[in-house]
């Protein structure tokens, strides 16, 4: 083996007993939780309970339009 | 942005109706111009602009600290909040003597705020908590 093989060997160990060897090598949490998490959190879609809700507040504001102060003063 | 949690449960729940006060007070500005403003309905403005606000704001705390979301939605949890704030409304409206808004006003409103704020928190209050990245 030529002197260069003999230097890199040297650096080798010279590298190994400088860094300690690491033993967190697995991961620290698993992540499927999470991956959960994050798939439950998708954006709320407009579905037709709420469309149901929506055309309830407009048909009573139509009906009572006194009630317009009334919802404004609880917003 | 882990820390503070319950600071920013309140803060998100603040933010809507802060909006919507702004919306109400130029609705009333342009109203008083124009000379179509009750007398004493100023003092009206108390009720949305402290108390509701406040309340949205502790409400949404309230949703978090107790970790409801696993057992109720934000837009049903929502929807129970007219529930306190109506009749709060009214005492306050018959002890402020304000003649636009009585008791059976809010038994008709009643159903109505609870169908708009459950589609404020469902769609408003669920966004700003996400953006402040609570869970």
């Amino acid at each position: 083996m030529s002197s260069g093989g003999h230097e890199f060997d040297f650096v080798r160990a010279q590298l190994r007993a400088a860094l300690p060897p690491r033993r967190d090598l697995a991961l620290e949490a698993d992540l499927w939780p999470r991956m959960l998490r994050r798939l439950e959190e998708a954006p709320a879609r407009f579905g037709w309970f709420e469309a149901v809700l929506l055309g309830l507040i407009a048909v009573m504001l139509a009906v009572f339009p006194e009630l317009i102060p009334a919802i404004l003063y609880h917003l | 942005m882990r820390g503070h949690p319950f600071l920013r449960a309140y803060m998100a729940g603040v933010l809507l109706p802060t909006w919507v006060l702004l919306l109400v007070l130029a609705v009333y500005l342009i109203a008083h111009a124009g000379g179509h403003v009750p007398a004493g309905l100023e003092r009206a403005i108390v009720f949305p602009m402290a108390v509701v606000p406040n309340t949205w704001g502790l409400w949404n705390l309230l949703y978090v600290a107790l970790r409801l979301r696993r057992r109720l939605s934000i837009g049903a949890f929502g929807a129970l909040l007219p529930l306190a704030l109506v009749p709060a409304g009214v005492a306050l409206a018959a002890a402020l003597d304000l003649r636009f808004y009585t008791a059976h006003q809010a038994v008709v409103a009643l159903p109505t705020a609870m169908a708009a704020y459950f589609l404020a928190w469902k769609y408003g209050v669920a966004f700003l908590n996400r953006a402040v990245e609570l869970r």
